[in-house]
């Protein structure tokens, strides 16, 4: 079945590139700093998937920084002081 | 496409239901143990958001069921955790070096002109960063279909913006403590409910 694929690759339907570039478009629009240029200004398709990769990447390290914060607020933070009230309020 | 209001205060909802099963635990354990649980609910939460309607969510339950079954079971009891944590994930499509083998037998037959050469430079690099993509989206590696796993990662992205976004603000509100509390809640509902 691969063997099959991969004659057929260069002779391919046209259809799923269409797909393809406005499923890049849509990634180009919520990505940060790519998406405030002009729609006009030419991207291509592989910079939008590498700035893809690395916007994941910075997310996923803000929520472990995030986690890391609260763990250590949790840690410092007095059993009896308001701020321990005020924190269970917001968590719990 | 953004996270909207209500993603937001379903995922604090569900964040806040997963704290709350740590809870007994949150006082007697670590502070590496505690982040792990701070963000093993988070990320039950961000995926439960799409009640196993998309691959990647169902791929970061499975997950996260193999670091905290438990938990998983406990905040899924509502939406079938049984199928979601066991539900077989397809196999993978094609066995990539096999692939690659013919494809580079095909390549030492073919002829081809300059315009054709700068084509497939440029389909093998994007090529290529599909394939980073599809190491940083849960479940990525079973999506051998380009299309799906685009789709799939603008579902994933948003869902992430989600999840930072109230997480953000509820861990500086909890920092800021008493004294601008009620300034920073006023904030983080705000916030909320301007979606």
């Amino acid at each position: 079945m691969s063997n099959r694929r991969s004659r057929q690759s260069s002779s391919a339907p046209r259809i799923s590139d269409d797909q393809i570039i406005d499923l890049v478009t849509k990634l180009r629009e919520i990505l940060p700093e790519i998406g405030q240029r002009r729609r006009s200004d030419k991207v291509s398709a592989s910079k939008v998937l590498q700035e893809t990769c690395n916007y994941i990447r910075n997310l996923n390290r803000e929520v472990d920084n995030l986690s890391e914060r609260l763990a250590q607020l949790l840690e410092s933070v007095d059993e009896d002081s308001p701020q321990a009230a005020v924190i269970r309020s917001l968590l719990m | 496409m953004q996270p909207t209001s209500s993603m937001k205060e379903e995922f604090l909802k569900k964040w806040q239901m997963g704290l709350q099963i740590y809870r007994p635990l949150i006082d007697n354990t670590s502070v590496s143990e505690r982040r792990k649980a701070i963000k093993l609910s988070a990320d039950v939460a961000m995926a439960s958001l799409r009640k196993g309607t998309t691959c990647w969510s169902r791929a970061l339950i499975q997950k996260t069921a193999t670091e905290d079954n438990f938990l998983v079971r406990q905040m899924l009891s509502g939406i079938k955790a049984e199928t979601l944590i066991n539900k077989k994930l397809p196999k993978v499509m094609c066995h990539r070096k096999i692939v690659r083998r013919s494809k580079m037998i095909l390549r030492r037959r073919q002829s081809r002109s300059a315009i054709e050469e700068v084509a497939a430079k440029a389909r093998k690099l994007v090529k290529k960063k599909t394939q980073g993509l599809r190491n940083v989206v849960p479940g990525g590696e079973f999506m051998s279909n380009d299309v799906l796993l685009i789709q799939e990662t603008l579902d994933y992205i948003v869902s992430l913006q989600t999840q930072v976004n109230v997480m953000r603000s509820i861990v500086d509100a909890a920092e800021a403590g008493s004294e601008r509390t009620a300034y920073y809640l006023g904030k983080l509902k705000f916030a909320i409910e301007d979606g």
